[in-house]
């Protein structure tokens, strides 16, 4: 079992928490406190609206939805127009499919339903914030871990040169991991960038899928890449 | 038309126009009887009374004048015809056929102007007299009459239709707009509420409302008090879930060394992986009851593709065969719904059914009203114990001793109803067969 690792450079990822639930805000930067993350707190839509709160340097914003003083979709929505750019989680009760889809065209990056893993939760943080860190990555043609190369132009996947052949879902997954090289992405992660899944099946679709990739990367020699972070999910990684 | 007469106002209405009608002819009829009774008894009082200026006639001038009395009447015609007949019945004067009358008493005659009501009597030394008094005047009123009396009552049905119409009309658009609240809840929009006129001064269909509404009120309180509940419960009962689950794996590691503890820690993290499953899949069964209605258009062949895919390395692995036919279909309903109700379906197949089964999926187009089939060889499930097979928790005595929570097909079997779509389980024979059949699409 690895360590959760942490975003690499000696910069802490600020998140701003804002939760009208106290005990579970705390509980939540704990958790986050726990993977590397600083957090800062706020209890009140409307207070994330002063200057210096919602608009400060943070990395990651996490928004309840339902909030006293100022809802979180208008809150995050009020933010975007004065030019706020910070990656935002919904993180919500809200399950319902059209309060997803207004959270995401509200200006939300990512939205999870209550109740989250910590891992969970630090995972997404990292991601959303690694895509503000590094904002070409989705155009980036060529993705490549250690002898591992994917040609995202050509859909061709090589090790050492040598090509290996991948079946589409397959392909997809190393993509979805080699996109966050290095950190952990979750099964829940997995099952929606790369089935479009928002629920868990039973059956072990990832682990399946997983083990396949690992066996067809191993045929081409070399040290094994994708590591298991038990309750976590994966990391692609030269170790 | 049909649902016009399914309305229980048309059918009162019809039946009161019907009645009306019935009593016009009644009311006609009666009318028609007693008016020829009066008019009869007064012609027969003419009759009498030119019969006795006749019978002055002759008594003064002798019999032998009569022919001439009688042509002289007939022809200063002033309602009366007449008829004369000698002794043996020989024509002498008047209407041929009057003349013809040889009985004394009433009787109903044609004469040559139209029908006549006609009375003979005998003359002294042989011989008969006819008066007779035409009726073709009372004929013609008597048809006037019924003519009026149908025109009356065909207005009065018209009348009576047209304000019936225009008083339940409105009442009708109330009723259905209490129909249409009552659709929309059932379709799972608790938020509305049925109209009410006036609130101060209710009429029967505002109490009704009012009922209804303070029914809502009361459902919707309860299920966000539910609601409430199961978030409140997911958040109380998730985190000490997730620590003990952390806790197992620290103690799987800690215990690596001794294989027994090892193997028996692993064991109970299993269980309390299903304990997790089967909690995530009841707080998932109260989401899909709650959520609103589907609007959005999918692709049902994508989704089903997307599931089988994700699905057949794991069934193939296990031994088994997926075999996936699927035609073009869209269907009004939630991608991840749809999906997560086939990946139910297929792991159930996948779980019930011994190595070496065919697992088959279909999408049937269905000319617009598709189908999603998953069909098994596998043991199948007795038609008694099917019901048990679809309720929440429901698991069969024979598949205890499988992994599983006993809830994918009451999900499965929820998000179908969700969709407007019926779930139902059949024999393949052999195996099971679970179909989802959804409603023919809106355009």
């Amino acid at each position: 079992m690895l360590p959760l690792p942490s975003l690499p450079g000696p910069a802490l990822l600020r998140v701003l928490i804002i939760e009208d639930d106290v005990e579970a805000a705390g509980h939540m930067a704990g958790d986050l406190a726990a993977c590397g993350i600083a957090t800062e707190i706020i209890h009140d839509g409307a207070r994330a609206l002063e200057p210096g709160q919602g608009d400060g340097p943070f990395d990651v914003l996490i928004v309840d939805r339902m909030l006293p003083g100022r809802d979180g979709l208008s809150l995050l929505k009020a933010l975007r127009a004065r030019g706020v750019e910070t990656p935002a989680l919904f993180l919500t009760a809200m399950g319902a499919v059209a309060d997803r889809v207004a959270g995401l065209q509200g200006g939300g990056d990512d939205y999870v339903v209550k109740p989250i893993d910590a891992e969970e939760l630090a995972a997404r943080v990292q991601a959303l914030a690694r895509r503000r860190s590094r904002p070409g990555t989705p155009e980036t043609t060529t993705l490549a871990c250690a002898d591992l190369e994917l040609d995202r132009l050509q859909r061709k996947v090589r090790r050492g040169g040598q090509t290996i052949a991948l079946l589409p879902l397959e392909y997809r997954l190393l993509e979805v991991l080699l996109l966050s090289r290095g950190q952990p992405v979750t099964r829940k992660m997995l099952l929606e960038q790369v089935w479009g899944f928002r629920f868990d099946p039973r059956t072990n679709i990832v682990e399946t899928h997983i083990s396949r990739l690992r066996a067809k990367l191993g045929e081409a020699g070399g040290a094994p890449l994708i590591h298991t972070i038990r309750g976590a999910g994966y990391v692609i990684q030269d170790a | 038309m049909r649902r016009a007469w399914r309305r229980t106002s048309v059918r009162v209405l019809t039946l009161q126009a019907v009645a009306l009608v019935l009593a016009f002819a009644v009311a006609g009829a009666l009318a028609s009887l007693s008016i020829r009774q009066i008019s009869e008894r007064a012609y027969r009082a003419d009759v009498r009374g030119e019969v006795a200026s006749l019978n002055d006639e002759w008594r003064h001038k002798g019999v032998g004048h009569l022919p001439f009395t009688v042509a002289k009447r007939s022809r200063l015609w002033h309602g009366f015809e007449y008829g004369l007949a000698g002794p043996g019945g020989a024509y002498l004067a008047g209407d041929a056929r009057l003349a013809g009358l040889t009985r004394q008493g009433w009787t109903r005659e044609a004469a040559a102007t139209g029908l006549a009501l006609a009375y003979t009597e005998p003359l002294p030394g042989g011989g008969w007299l006819t008066v007779g008094r035409d009726l073709s005047a009372e004929q013609r009123q008597m048809r006037d009459l019924a003519a009026l009396l149908a025109l009356c009552g065909a207005a009065g049905v018209a009348i009576c239709l047209a304000t019936a119409y225009l008083t339940t009309r409105w009442t009708w658009r109330r009723l259905d707009e209490l129909s249409a609240t009552a659709a929309l809840v059932a379709a799972g929009r608790l938020d509305v509420r049925a109209p009410v006129q006036r609130a101060a001064a209710p009429d029967e269909i505002d109490d009704l409302s009012l009922a209804l509404n303070a029914m809502l009120d009361r459902i919707s309180r309860l299920v966000g008090q539910l609601r409430r509940v199961t978030t409140d419960v997911a958040h109380d009962m998730r985190r000490p879930m997730t620590r003990l689950r952390q806790k197992l794996e620290r103690l799987a590691r800690a215990a690596q060394a001794t294989p027994l503890l090892a193997e028996e820690v692993r064991r109970l993290d299993a269980e309390f992986m299903e304990i997790l499953h089967t909690f995530d899949a009841l707080l998932q069964l109260a989401e899909i009851e709650g959520a609103a209605a589907p609007d959005a258009l999918i692709d049902l062949t994508e989704v089903a593709g997307r599931v089988a895919e994700a699905l057949r390395p794991d069934i193939e692995d296990s031994g088994r065969r997926l075999e996936a036919r699927m035609e073009r279909a869209t269907v009004r309903g939630d991608t991840d719904l749809v999906a997560q109700a086939l990946a139910n379906l297929l792991e159930n197949a996948l779980r019930h059914t011994p190595a070496g089964a065919r697992i088959e999926l279909t999408v049937e187009e269905n000319g617009g009203a598709p189908k999603l089939v998953v069909r098994d060889d596998g043991p199948g499930i007795a038609p008694d114990l099917r019901d048990l097979a679809l309720a929440p928790l429901g698991r069969l005595e024979a598949s205890r001793s499988t992994p599983g929570s006993g809830l994918g097909l009451a999900i499965a079997s929820s998000v179908a109803t969700w969709h407007g779509a019926r779930l139902e389980l059949a024999d393949a024979g052999p195996g099971l067969q679970v179909s989802i059949a959804f409603p023919a699409a809106r355009r």
